[in-house]
């Protein structure tokens, strides 16, 4: 099979020779990287942190579908599927039964990993892969987001409100507007996601997902069970997206079918991840770094242009265009992702 | 596991007939089987299915008409998929472009639109040259999915983008072409969309012809098969993969041309055909000309009969369905190579 | 491994502090903010109501500012929502760090109800211009306000006023069939209509849902609404959708006595009589509606169109009027509180709405405009008018619609 990533040839960090010392490293920088985070909510303001927040969210969606696609090789375009039963999940049990968020969030990793389980079996057991995989995942995105739309239960195109709160409960996972929680539960999350990931990356399971993801036949040859392998990786892949779709319900207080499950989130888990380096375990919070605040922040600077820019001022779709260029260039010029390219120039 | 994907596995798009009897037995009877299922499905809707019969008819003629249309703009996808392995999630974006291309030459230049459509066609092609050979060859040579997959994303943000900056978000409407409808066995046809129909048609013969009668099709056909040892033998691999993608968006000029008539433009008119193309290229077999074609009128029919039934998005929930069986079952779609 | 974590985290930090930059309102400047779709596929839609919005503060500031705030200037910063919930909601987030008072916004329900979650916990006044879905209203939300009226009442509205003006001309309806956009919108106008409907006399005999995606075709559904032979077709739906079954009911030679839009966002759209050409002639629709009575609001297109160079459709006119809202609600509170002006808008009492609403601009516990109304309008000679009712009338109705024989041309 070919490989979507590149072959972790230089990859130290995958090098079983080095397991420990690789592995140790990566534990610490994770350690300073979300001491060093946590304490951007006392400097951010309610606006920036609105952008963190999000960031945040792309990142733990990005480290989740990095597991199955990265290191499992099989490329998802069908992400938005397992975010929307996370944020599905959360929104139904929270406003039509009462469920603790906390709750709901196992719930929903629950079913998005059965969900993401079948959908994959059903695509390797056909043996579908490359742009079809990918073909087959965004095309179950889309039924769900059909098929959502057509359930009573779920309110069909109206989306669920989450009923605001007058008091902070923790039970409830609501505080007031502009609170740290808001920032440092994501972050936890993103931070056992990370956590996950190196565990995963070193663990006998994950250095089979990559044996198989390189070379199905030898890995299959070497007494692997394929199928059961990449059935892990992508139970883990979802239940992680599923748990950022279910804080997404918290933080934005509304869900409907297509920010649940529009391709458009589909998207966003994958643009970090690929523009950070795809198959490394920084390279999808590197990309979510960017790609989060860059829009904002072109938005920003074409909102108050200095002045040799100031005849773009108001000129609606700029901001998403030079996003869109930004996008093509990185992906031409760094093919490795950001980081990943980062990372062979240090190396050498 | 045989890989499907990797563009030296991927079927050649309209290998020549001489591959092989089984090759050519499957050739003539996976369309006509298909071609018999849907029939056989359409005569049970007129038999069983307990709708008025002259609303099957209009639904069957619009969906027949639709189908067209989506055929139009998969015939150009199919090219770049087929042989490129390129996830070109530009092709809407890239068919409003010639939209407005064309809006552009009836409005500013009082062209007749289907005259601005001709001139909309060179132009694309040459977009669709640039782009390959600028932003898209190094990451298809290096073999990259998701790479491609990504930029053509940026590039149609960009597009759809650049178009608001230029036209504004309010729909804009392409000056009349041909006015009026004809009646077909009691089912109403506008003469715009038959016009539609009849050029998706001509797109496809004239596309067949290219890839099976010239040798620079044979050219596209040997790299589709192999690019390395097409590039062996002396291909410049570089230049059909351009060429290839130039034709593709050709393929989309004409499309928007013969859409522009009876749609509302807006920069992101074009988005809703990109998923449904998809479909229909892989239903159809990927850089099948004709499966496109097919693929292209049965989801048409599958479309509006189903919303005879499942209203609403309900026929769209159909159309996926059928995208994923086939997914499973013919991977190689309907008059793709078998394994 | 160090140096790039490190190199990591500077970026970050970068990145973080060059997001930082945001907007400091003057000490006499009163911000409000403006969210709606100025990207993306609405995005025609979300920049003239932006620029509706605009030029009612520079209207406002012309004539003195607020004067019970010593002639303080009203300042209009934007927000882009993307069309999307997501977007909006950080948008919303933004304006209101930036100092915004109050907000307007966001012509999508989705999003609307995402920036109404925002304001309530900022405790931000929001003045919805555009948002037709009931639900929004129905979270118990204090700072949330609607000028135009939501889709059950124009269901409902719609079919009364369609009840009375076939009544008036002399062929009362009995039959209507109704084809919709599927989805909240599309359905909650059908179900209000549906029932007034059957009070009213009238028989909804076919009711024909198409999708909000992938429409490109009207004529199989517009044919299944005609096959049940109906008085009259009514359509629910926006502008591209609306064309297509315009056109469709032409080309199927559609033998009723009118084409009937409720809440409908094409068939009154100034674009679409020449847009839809023969195939829109005589079409009614109900919907809310500029004020084309009334001088002031006349006046207020005329200059749109001049500055602007595009005709102001009433969408922008409601972006118009939720700036004069707020601006009304500054002077009665006399402060930049928000609290204090939202609890001065709740009280507030408008009487020269620039819609064409039945009484003053009012709001009622839940924060609907209690007065909000329809008014139908019909495409004559290729210009949109107002036919019913008789207060409002820019020109005198045509009923039943002369469009049996168009069609046979």
């Amino acid at each position: 099979m070919t490989t979507l990533t590149e072959r972790p040839t230089t990859i130290a960090a995958d090098d079983p020779r080095l397991k420990d010392s690789s592995a140790t490293r990566s534990y610490a920088v994770l350690g300073v990287l979300v001491a060093v985070l946590a304490v951007l909510p006392f400097l951010l303001d309610d606006q920036t942190e609105t952008v963190a927040v999000r960031t945040l969210i792309f990142a733990i969606m990005a480290v989740g579908w990095n597991l199955m696609s990265g290191y499992g090789g099989m490329f998802s375009f069908g992400h938005a599927a397992f975010f929307g039963i996370g944020a599905y999940t959360d929104a139904y049990l929270l406003v039509q039964h009462g469920v603790s968020p906390w709750i709901a969030m196992v719930v929903g990793a629950l079913i998005s990993a059965a969900a993401g389980t079948l959908i994959a079996f059903l695509c390797l057991r056909y043996k579908l892969a490359g742009p079809y995989f990918a073909l087959a995942t965004f095309a179950f995105a889309q039924v769900f987001l059909l098929a959502v739309q057509n359930i009573d239960a779920l309110n069909r195109t109206e989306g669920f409100n989450v009923p605001i709160l007058s008091e902070d409960s923790w039970t409830m996972m609501q505080w007031k507007a502009g609170s740290p929680l808001y920032f440092w539960i994501p972050l936890g999350i993103l931070a056992l996601g990370l956590l996950g990931t190196i565990w995963f990356v070193h663990s006998r399971t994950g250095q089979y997902a990559q044996a198989v993801r390189d070379d199905e036949t030898a890995a299959a040859s070497l007494g692997i069970n394929v199928m059961r392998v990449r059935l892990v990786t992508v139970a883990a892949s979802c239940a992680l997206t599923s748990v950022a779709g279910s804080f997404y319900t918290q933080y934005y207080f509304f869900v409907g079918p297509e920010q649940g499950f529009g391709s458009a989130v589909s998207v966003n888990a994958i643009v970090p991840a690929v523009i950070g380096g795809i198959g490394t375990i920084w390279g999808p919070l590197v990309g979510a770094l960017i790609v989060g605040p860059l829009s904002e922040w072109i938005a920003d600077v074409l909102r108050e242009p200095p002045g040799f820019l100031s005849f773009l001022e108001g000129l609606s779709g700029l901001d998403v265009a030079v996003y869109a260029a930004l996008l093509i260039l990185i992906v031409l010029f760094m093919p490795k992702g950001i980081y990943g390219t980062l990372r062979d120039r240090f190396r050498s | 596991m045989t890989d499907p994907t990797s563009t030296a596995t991927a079927p050649a798009p309209e290998a020549p007939p001489d591959r092989g009897t089984q090759r050519r037995t499957s050739e003539v009877a996976v369309p006509l089987g298909v071609m018999a299922a849907v029939v056989v499905a359409l005569v049970l809707v007129y038999a069983v299915g307990q709708r008025a019969t002259d609303l099957v008819t209009q639904s069957i003629v619009t969906g027949l008409l639709l189908g067209g249309v989506y055929a139009l703009v998969s015939v150009g996808l199919t090219l770049i998929f087929g042989v490129l392995g390129i996830v070109n999630f530009a092709q809407g974006a890239m068919l409003t472009m010639a939209m407005f291309l064309v809006y552009e030459m009836t409005t500013s230049g009082g062209l007749p639109v289907y005259v601005a459509t001709l001139l909309a066609v060179p132009i694309m092609f040459l977009f669709g040259v640039v782009v390959q050979a600028a932003l898209l060859n190094k990451l298809t040579l290096a073999g990259s999915h998701e790479g491609p997959l990504l930029v053509t994303l940026g590039l149609s943000l960009l597009i759809i983008n650049v178009l608001l900056m230029i036209f504004g978000g309010r729909p804009l409407r392409v000056p009349g072409s041909v006015d009026g409808s004809v009646e077909v066995f009691g089912a109403v046809a506008s003469y715009e969309r038959l016009i539609a129909f009849g050029g998706a048609l001509l797109v496809a013969v004239a596309l067949l012809l290219l890839l099976r009668r010239t040798s620079f099709g044979m050219s596209i056909r040997a790299v589709s098969a192999n690019a390395e040892g097409a590039s062996l033998v002396g291909v410049d691999v570089r230049r059909i993969y351009a060429l290839t993608f130039g034709i593709g968006a050709a393929c989309v000029a004409v499309a928007g041309g013969l859409m522009a008539p009876f749609l509302s433009l807006t920069p992101t008119v074009g988005e809703q055909f990109t998923i449904l193309a998809f479909v229909i290229v892989v239903l159809g077999g990927l850089g099948s000309v004709t499966g496109a074609l097919l693929g292209g009128l049965v989801i048409g029919l599958v479309q509006t009969v189903g919303a005879l039934y499942f209203p609403g998005t309900g026929s769209l929930i159909l159309v996926f369905a059928v995208f994923v069986l086939v997914l499973f079952f013919r991977p190689q779609g309907i008059l793709g190579a078998p394994q | 491994m160090k140096k790039l974590s490190l190199a990591v985290v500077g970026v970050l930090i970068v990145l973080t502090a060059a997001a930082c930059g945001g907007y400091e309102p003057a000490e006499d400047e009163v911000v409000i903010g403006s969210v709606h779709p100025l990207t993306g596929a609405l995005a025609g839609q979300g920049e003239m109501m932006h620029e509706g919005a605009q030029l009612a503060v520079d209207d406002l500031n012309e004539a003195g500012g607020i004067e019970s705030l010593g002639g303080d200037s009203l300042v209009l910063r934007a927000g882009d929502s993307k069309g999307t919930a997501d977007a909006g909601q950080i948008e919303a987030q933004r304006l209101v760090s930036e100092g915004a008072v109050a907000l307007i916004g966001t012509y999508q329900s989705d999003v609307t109800a995402n920036v109404s979650a925002v304001a309530e916990r900022n405790r931000v006044p929001l003045v919805i211009d555009v948002a037709v879905d009931d639900v929004i209203l129905e979270q118990g939300y204090e700072h949330t306000f609607r000028i135009q009226p939501n889709a059950s009442s124009m269901g409902r509205d719609g079919a009364i006023a369609l009840a009375e003006l076939s009544k008036a001309n002399g062929k009362p309806v009995r039959t209507v069939s109704y084809l919709h956009i599927e989805g909240a919108f599309g359905q909650s106008v059908h179900d209000a209509f549906e029932k007034e409907a059957a009070d009213q006399g009238i028989d909804v005999v076919s009711e024909v849902t198409y999708p909000a995606t992938n429409f490109t075709d009207a004529t199989t559904q517009v044919r299944e609404a005609l096959a049940a032979d109906p008085d009259v077709v009514v359509v629910t739906g926006y502008y591209p959708d609306s064309l297509l079954i315009a056109q469709a009911v032409r080309s199927l030679g559609g033998d009723v006595d009118a084409l009937y839009g409720i809440a409908n966002g094409g068939f009154d759209d100034s674009a679409f009589p020449a847009d839809s050409g023969p195939a829109g002639a005589d079409v009614l629709s109900a919907n809310y509606h500029y004020a084309a009575t009334d001088e002031r609001a006349q006046d207020i297109r005329a200059r749109f169109e001049q500055k602007y160079g595009r005709t102001m459709e009433t969408s922008a006119m409601l972006a118009y009027q939720a700036v004069v809202v707020i601006a009304q609600g500054l002077e009665e509170s006399g402060s930049k509180d928000p609290e204090e002006l939202r609890d001065a808008i709740a009280d507030l009492e408008i009487d020269d709405p620039l819609l064409e609403f039945g009484g003053p601009i009012a709001f009622d516990e839940a924060g609907e405009n209690e007065n909000a109304s329809v008014t139908v309008m019909q495409i004559r000679d290729g210009k949109v008018e107002q036919v019913f009712p008789d207060e409002f009338k820019t020109a005198d109705i045509v009923y039943p619609a002369g469009r049996a024989a168009g069609a046979k041309e």
